[in-house]
């Protein structure tokens, strides 16, 4: 079946936009900026271009994540649960368990024959998301790309008591001037983390092979962390930030088929690719 | 005449108050900073001053707080639980429910009739629920501390937060100043958060009238009438709320010293 399946992923920090024809022609990922529904065509525009397409040349456009209402070219939203689990599931077949670590929220998702068999979320606390990573590499100075390299260079991990952003920064400043080192309390912090997402995700019954997701899955001392606290190595997409939006181009792809088969037509959106107004 | 002295080193804040015959006759209060120690001999020099006294006038030191174990000179030590309710039953004995409010930790107290207590509950986890997130917000407002709660009793459309955590309040409250919001909303809606966060607290040890606010959080008028109307009862407050530990340990010296 040919036809261009476009999916846009509004997350709380970045957009994510993938475009599938027979396989991934395009992907970008932007920044959301502090008004989702502004920026998303801008992604949109970069996604096209790349893939050499016009937005007419697109078949269907579903939209995801935190911002999805804002999006108005899009042609359906569906929640981001459904489409990290089936873009996920495109890309890692074997995976059973998803942990999507993201810039405000972290989810735990099993996925049974490509379908969401459970969830669990934090989208309450800043410890256990991207946030306290980016507080701790503020308070340190640190590039938040280069966490994971340093973690993995600490020679002995700190302990951090406190499970509270707050509180373990300010724990964490006490321990540097008491002569703790970079690498270690990095590490430290990346165990303090771990634990947190390892206790949410257990609320699932946890089923092999595990993936993670997200941009938190980019941070290689975090994965490591994390496969310290489940014993056996984790599977991480080649690039763990677009999987939602994967998936959501996959649900359209499947839908527009189905219909196809059934004889129906899909309604499409009216507004064409432009900046959301008040209006739309 | 015997004059004693209670220090309480916090993990914010130092206090310490002189007594003489259990009535106070001065008191003080100083960021603790890094070192306990030191802070004990400056809260307690300045408390000193405060009187007219010096230290060779005291005939006994009490000590508490998180930090008591660093107050070298004290007689005797005692937890801060036990001070805040022996200090809050002096000067108010109908209390049976104290809520204190640190800059990290928050803590309700149930007492008996005696101002013993019953039972009690803390969170030390969440900065939601204590100081802290008064002062990340105050920060971002570029105000004093010791002004907010006043401006906040001005608020005529309180934000409403979609989070209790004070990190993701903290971006809100960016994104709402952008949009135009006013600093007396934002504190508004800041309280009506840590309200609902102690307010569990409180439950957790059952609510018994009458009930009193103390520690740091306490100076702030906006965030007690928020808590008081959110408990259903009026919340009674210490002039000094941030002594009345230290007042409590003070307390503890022997009668007929």
């Amino acid at each position: 079946m040919s036809g261009y399946f476009a999916g846009v992923d509004i997350g709380s920090s970045m957009t994510k936009v993938v475009i599938s024809g027979e396989g991934v022609v395009a992907s970008v990922i932007g920044p959301t900026g502090p008004e989702h529904r502004k920026l998303a065509h801008k992604v949109m525009e970069e996604a096209l271009r790349q893939a050499h397409l016009g937005f007419g040349d697109l078949t269907y456009v579903v939209a995801t994540g935190y911002g999805r209402i804002n999006v108005p070219f899009a042609d359906r939203q569906v929640t981001e649960i459904t489409c990290h689990a089936k873009g996920t599931h495109s890309l890692l077949p074997s995976a059973r368990t998803v942990i999507d670590i993201g810039g405000q929220d972290s989810k735990g998702i099993k996925i049974n024959d490509g379908k969401v068999a459970g969830f669990v979320m934090n989208d309450k606390c800043a410890a256990g998301t991207g946030r306290f990573l980016e507080v701790i590499a503020d308070a340190l100075a640190v590039p938040l790309e280069k966490l994971g390299e340093l973690a993995l260079s600490a020679p002995r991990p700190a302990v951090i008591s406190n499970t509270c952003t707050v509180f373990a920064e300010q724990e964490v400043i006490a321990q540097l001037a008491g002569g703790e080192s970079v690498p270690n309390l990095i590490a430290g912090i990346h165990e303090a983390i771990a634990a947190r997402i390892f206790g949410m995700v257990s609320k699932l019954k946890i089923e092999r092979e595990v993936a993670v997701t997200g941009g938190g899955a980019k941070n290689i001392g975090l994965v490591r962390a994390l496969e310290a606290r489940f014993g056996y190595p984790l599977l991480v997409p080649p690039e763990p930030l677009i999987t939602g939006a994967l998936g959501a181009a996959l649900v359209g792809k499947e839908a527009y088929e189905r219909a196809i088969r059934r004889g129906e037509t899909l309604e499409r959106s009216k507004t064409g690719l432009r900046e959301a107004t008040f209006f739309s | 005449m015997a004059y004693v002295i209670g220090i309480d080193i916090g993990s914010g804040f130092s206090k310490a108050v002189v007594c003489e015959n259990r009535v106070v006759l001065s008191s003080a209060v100083v960021p603790s900073g890094g070192n306990y120690g030191e802070a004990a001999s400056r809260v307690a020099k300045a408390a000193l001053e405060g009187a007219g006294l010096s230290m060779a006038d005291i005939s006994f030191t009490a000590a508490t707080g998180y930090g008591a174990e660093a107050v070298a000179f004290a007689d005797r030590s005692a937890t801060d639980i036990s001070c805040h309710a022996a200090g809050i039953h002096h000067l108010f004995p109908s209390v049976r429910t104290v809520i204190d409010i640190g800059a990290q930790f928050s803590k309700a107290i149930s007492l008996d009739g005696k101002g013993r207590i019953t039972n009690f509950v803390l969170n030390e986890k969440c900065a939601g629920g204590s100081g802290k997130f008064l002062q990340l917000i105050a920060r971002i407002l570029h105000m004093k501390l010791e002004d907010i709660g006043e401006l906040s009793l001005t608020a005529t459309r309180p934000v409403q937060f979609t989070t209790g955590c004070a990190v993701f309040a903290e971006s809100e409250a960016v994104s709402r100043i952008a949009e135009g919001a006013l600093p007396a909303d934002i504190l508004a809606g800041v309280h009506m958060a840590m309200a609902s966060k102690i307010v569990n607290l409180v439950t957790r040890v059952g609510l018994a009238r009458d009930c009193a606010a103390t520690g740091g959080g306490a100076k702030d008028r906006g965030l007690v009438r928020t808590l008081g109307s959110e408990l259903g009862v009026e919340v009674l407050v210490p002039e000094e709320p941030q002594v009345s530990a230290a007042l409590g340990a003070a307390l503890l010296a022997p009668v007929g010293l």
